[in-house]
């Protein structure tokens, strides 16, 4: 077995055999990631409403249900209207820190039981429980951390209180959203992800980021396409007008 | 089933089989019209395109320039983050390492999303035999597992199967009779595999890219199988070919615009998810352990070979669907992990130049391949690089170089061209039928037994030039 010296070494060896090969260059990366972020901030702080459009569009065709409410109060309302349409009896949401609001008192007067995890409950027991928890939810709650106009994609982050999970087990998903969130292009959200990256200590706390365009879907038999294969069959986005009470990533 | 199962066969005949086979043809015509009309329109509405794939192109070529650097770096960065990164020279390697990872873990199951990388190193039947089960969780994977066969197509590697062999063959794990619809199939699908999810120690992916900067292992699904994998086993090993690393972020950005519009045609694939390392302090969470295996695998000497470009490749399929050769035969009549076009150069890379000396030839240089290449690789170009080569080292059979070369001659020399012309008419004559040739006697007759060739003209242009002038 190699190790890592003598690996590459040998690369390093091949590539010397290649000089004076045409000057090819990566892509530039801003050279002041948090700047450049802020920058997209204040474009989007204009732009948002032309991005929330797109985005409506652009999700719904790829099968998102699009939900628009006027203040936070109403989401409570909007999440169980959807959760009493898919039957639901569990359900799992982010902690009330991270979704910038809490469902529970709202969902649990309905008879819905609420399986959340607080951002320091992170022992094997939590892990357990939690598993348990996600696997029988009908529904799972998330927030969104960039809301993607130009594809219709919902950028999560995994992290304290957010588990990986809520987005995949439930077969229906709702994920919830304010202005803040909205951005226009991929390229955008390569300068977000290069600025979260520069920032360790205040953002990413987690392992994983996902890019969510819909449900899951498969084409794998004779073409045909269907959906919830693994992950969720529904995918809802609910926007709220008014600012919820979480702090985003950047 | 060993990847080379297929090979006892020629070529010819695999392919003849494969011609004979009507399901498999409507098959393969539906689903690469269908494939193809879908990039096609996702390129039309997304004028950036064009662009984006030269600036694709260009990152594949300036990390190919310091792909030590990077590597260096994504490991660095993997192992910051508590992950650990193994180097595995060969395919052998890289089994090897992951059946030790099996044996000190004490791992019973695996979960894995669909990884070319795994197939290329035939995991599933070395896990088989450590005694580990190795459960295949793409749907279309799934189905060939259970068929106990080798995907056809890089994206959909199961189109070969009928709904009706499908539900057979799920039917019989989940012990009653499925009705041969894909929602049904699909449905049962589902929970057969999650509780696999649920139980299985470990899971093992792939890697569409890695990102240096950051140690971020990218995964590109539709289905979701590729988040279970990583979310919900206590051990996630990642197999990925040194040529997938890329810089940073930002590059990541250009490839993901292109890579699901040129595999499937839409704008991203369902899932994008970025991993780095295992779950990290705070998070509930996510695998104890992240293992990288970086393989070389035959890679690292063409980075100053002949094959170079073919490292850029990102494995979308585009170049499977338009290949007229594909179109005809599938994947399996290739007989190696890699099909179509790209297939033939990526199996002369990691198997050396003999295994393809006939595949080599099992394409008609149309170039389409190269159209739609989302990095523009030069495939035509490298093909017939790699049949010269194939006749310098003496690889391909004598009586073929004994052909070329007898041929060579003839178009070197004005004389012996213009008096093969003329012998040939006259040898043509009895075997001319309606303006064809359809019948050659000795072993001219292979040929003709697929198909017609024109006869040489009763004057040739060469003739005709003559009086124009």
């Amino acid at each position: 077995m190699a190790t890592r010296a003598e690996f590459l070494g040998r690369i390093r060896a091949e590539v010397a055999k290649t000089p004076g090969r045409f000057e090819a260059q990566t892509a530039t990366r801003p050279p002041r990631p948090a700047e450049a972020a802020q920058a997209v901030r204040r474009q989007m702080a204009e732009r948002w409403p032309e991005a929330l459009e797109r985005f409506r569009q652009e999700f719904e065709q790829v099968a998102g249900v699009f939900h628009r409410v006027k203040t936070v109060a109403e989401v409570p309302a909007a999440v169980l209207a959807i959760a009493r349409e898919k039957s639901a009896r569990e359900v799992v949401a982010w902690d009330a820190s991270m979704l910038g609001l809490d469902l529970r008192p709202a969902l649990g007067a309905a008879g819905l039981a609420v399986g959340t995890v607080a951002p320091g409950d992170n022992g094997e027991a939590a892990r357990l429980r939690h598993r348990g928890e996600a696997a029988r939810a009908d529904l799972g709650v998330t927030g969104v951390d960039f809301a993607l106009a130009e594809t219709g994609t919902m950028i999560l982050l995994s992290g304290a209180g957010r588990p990986r999970s809520t987005s995949l087990l439930p077969a229906t998903h709702v994920a919830v959203f304010d202005r803040r969130r909205l951005i226009e292009s991929l390229e955008q959200v390569g300068i977000m992800l290069e600025a979260l990256h520069v920032d360790p200590a205040r953002t990413m706390s987690g392992a994983v980021i996902n890019f969510i365009t819909g449900p899951s879907r498969t084409a794998d038999i004779e073409l045909t396409l269907t959906r919830g294969v693994h992950g969720p069959k529904e995918v809802h986005a609910v926007f709220v007008d008014e600012p919820l009470g979480s702090e985003g990533p950047a | 089933m060993s990847g080379e199962a297929g090979l006892a066969t020629p070529f010819s005949e695999r392919a003849g089989k494969a011609l004979r086979d009507t399901f498999l043809q409507e098959a393969l015509g539906i689903a690469t019209t269908k494939f193809i009309g879908l990039r096609r329109e996702a390129f039309e509405g997304f004028p950036q395109g064009d662009a984006l794939r030269d600036q694709a192109r260009a990152i594949k070529e300036a990390t190919l320039q310091r792909l030590d650097v990077h590597l260096g770096r994504l490991a660095d960065n993997i192992e910051r983050l508590g992950g650990h990164v193994h180097w595995a020279d060969t395919a052998e390697d890289a089994r090897e390492i992951v059946l030790k990872l099996c044996r000190d873990k004490g791992v019973r199951m695996a979960v894995k999303s669909k990884s070319m990388a795994t197939e290329e190193i035939d995991l599933n039947e070395a896990l088989e035999h450590a005694g580990v089960t190795p459960v295949e969780t793409d749907l279309g994977e799934y189905i060939i597992q259970l068929a106990h066969e080798r995907p056809s197509h890089i994206i959909a590697p199961a189109i070969h199967k009928t709904k009706g062999q499908v539900a057979e063959l799920i039917s019989v794990v989940a012990g009653k009779q499925l009705a041969a619809d894909p929602e049904v199939l699909t449905a049962a699908a589902r929970v057969l595999l999650r509780e696999k999810f649920l139980q299985a120690d470990m899971g093992i992916t792939g890697a569409n890219f890695a990102v240096a900067e950051t140690g971020t292992v990218v995964l590109v699904t539709n289905e979701g199988n590729g988040r279970m994998v990583t979310t919900l086993p206590r051990i996630h090993v990642a197999v990925m070919g040194i040529e997938k690393v890329i810089p940073s972020m930002t590059d990541l950005m250009v490839f993901l615009a292109l890579l699901a519009r040129s595999a499937t045609g839409q704008k991203l694939s369902s899932y994008t998810t970025l991993v780095r390392g295992p779950r990290q302090a705070g998070e509930l969470e996510g695998p104890d352990e992240f293992h990288m295996i970086l393989m070389d695998g035959g890679r690292a000497r063409q980075i100053a070979g002949p094959l170079r470009e073919a490292l850029y490749c990102l494995r979308c399929g585009a170049c499977l669907n338009v290949c007229p050769v594909y179109r005809q035969i599938g994947g399996h009549a290739y007989g190696h992990t890699y099909p179509g076009p790209i297939g033939i150069l990526l199996t002369a890379m990691l198997k050396g130049d003999r295994s393809v000396k006939d595949l080599a030839h099992a394409s008609t240089l149309c170039g389409a391949c190269k159209d739609v290449c989302p990095v523009r690789i030069d495939i035509p170009r490298m093909l017939v690089e790699l049949r010269e080569n194939l006749d310098r080292e003496k690889i391909a059979p004598a009586s073929e170089r004994l052909v070329f070369k007898a041929f060579r001659g003839l178009l070197l020399s004005e004389t012996a061209f213009k008096l093969s012309a003329r012998i040939g008419r006259l040898a043509q004559r009895p075997f001319v039928r309606n303006g064809k040739l359809r019948s050659l006697p000795l072993f001219f007759g292979k040929w003709t037994a697929t198909r017609d060739l024109p006869p040489i003209a009763a004057r040739t242009f060469h003739e005709r030039w003559k009086d124009l002038a």
